[in-house]
């Protein structure tokens, strides 16, 4: 629902451009079906029946939800809340990721571009370390003491390297010294 | 002298012992904090000439963080003098060889090169895990404050704290939650490689 909301507030506020109205009259929060739930495919057999149906299923903590995060228009749920996430809050991470530890993907996390890198990076880093080690693969070991090599040491990242790149070394020539050299005498 | 005044020599020249906890901390950074006390640099009573350097035991050295893929690319040099005996050993095969050494060697290259230095590497008590010499423990009487906050690991944690989070994260509703898949003929590339060499 939250998805849908966001295209037509997308749809809402390029047309608003057009036609001059202010954004806000047409961002409101309306829902035609129940809001924050999730499915569940359930298989049935009746003799040679088999009727397949899509199930709506309550978040993991319903119960406890952070508001601020959810009625937000049209800001994602992290820059809502307006915290700097760093790789070690793994409880905030895990929200994010699959049974298996991998990311999911932004249409479905509904984050702006920005937070969806910085949070897919985060996620590696947190694997790396070692601090989310329940959430793997049924084939994994599970432990990070049992990794091998330079795997099994701790190790911790930095997240103000997310999303940038190191600048190339410019090419020394022995010319533009000589050239200032002259210039200056 | 008075007796005050004698007592209170006494008590100023005494040998402190610390104690320093290296769990998830770099141990280059920390090897700098911890020559600050073996130096006794501290003190209001510094002086190179003076003998009012400290003991400092640190604890857990098997458990130190290094930033990054530092494990990989910081290497540690050796050379035997002879022709061709040179050696590079990466941090991480030192730290399986010897889990004291990385730590060790952090702290000695913390200092100046001077002839007081290996005296004052005597006063530092290295362990790999929590466990100290029952003759040394019971002289602590200070803890130095960790540089870094200790991460917490999601499947260490008590579920009260897991389940009490809120959640954040707003999902599509049309999401499906997948079940973990089994994979029952599953081996790791390495033991498969094993197995074939030794049927060859």
């Amino acid at each position: 629902m939250f998805r849908n909301l966001q295209v037509l507030s997308q749809i809402g506020a390029f047309a608003a451009r057009k036609i001059g109205i202010f954004p806000s009259q047409i961002l409101r929060p309306f829902t035609l079906s129940s809001v924050n739930r999730l499915k569940e495919i359930h298989e049935k057999r009746e003799g040679n029946n088999l009727t397949i149906e899509g199930v709506y299923v309550d978040l993991p903590k319903s119960n406890v939800i952070l508001e601020k995060s959810f009625n937000n228009k049209g800001v994602c749920s992290i820059c809502a809340l307006g915290v700097e996430v760093k790789h070690t809050d793994v409880l905030i991470l895990s929200q994010f990721v699959r049974p298996d530890g991998l990311m999911l993907p932004r249409r479905i996390t509904g984050l702006c571009r920005k937070q969806q890198k910085r949070i897919g990076t985060m996620v590696t880093m947190a694997h790396k370390a070692g601090l989310m080690s329940n959430l793997n693969p049924t084939y994994s070991k599970k432990d990070p003491e049992k990794r091998g090599q330079w795997k099994k040491f701790k190790s911790y990242f930095d997240e103000s390297t997310i999303g940038k790149r190191k600048p190339p070394k410019p090419e020394w020539k022995w010319i533009w010294k000589k050239r200032n050299f002259y210039e200056k005498v | 002298m008075s007796a005050v005044k004698r007592v209170q020599q006494w008590a100023s020249f005494a040998r402190v012992w610390h104690l320093f906890d290296a769990r998830w901390q770099n141990p280059f950074d920390s090897g700098v904090l911890i020559a600050k006390y073996l130096k006794g640099l501290y003190k209001p009573l510094y002086g190179a000439q003076s003998l009012c350097g400290d003991h400092v035991v640190v604890i857990n050295c098997r458990h130190v963080a290094l930033p990054g893929n530092e494990w990989r690319k910081r290497v540690y040099f050796h050379h035997a003098t002879y022709p061709g005996s040179q050696t590079w050993t990466p941090a991480w095969e030192m730290h399986t060889r010897n889990p004291v050494m990385v730590m060790k060697k952090a702290v000695y290259t913390s200092m100046h090169g001077n002839l007081q230095r290996r005296h004052t590497m005597m006063r530092l008590h290295l362990f790999a895990d929590e466990e100290i010499d029952p003759e040394i423990a019971p002289r602590i009487s200070n803890v130095i404050k960790q540089i870094r906050p200790v991460p917490e690991r999601l499947d260490l944690m008590p579920e009260e704290k897991v389940k009490s989070f809120p959640q954040i994260a707003d999902l599509d509703k049309d999401y499906v939650i997948p079940e973990l898949k089994e994979y029952p003929n599953w081996e790791s590339k390495f033991r498969k490689m094993k197995k074939e060499g030794k049927k060859k």
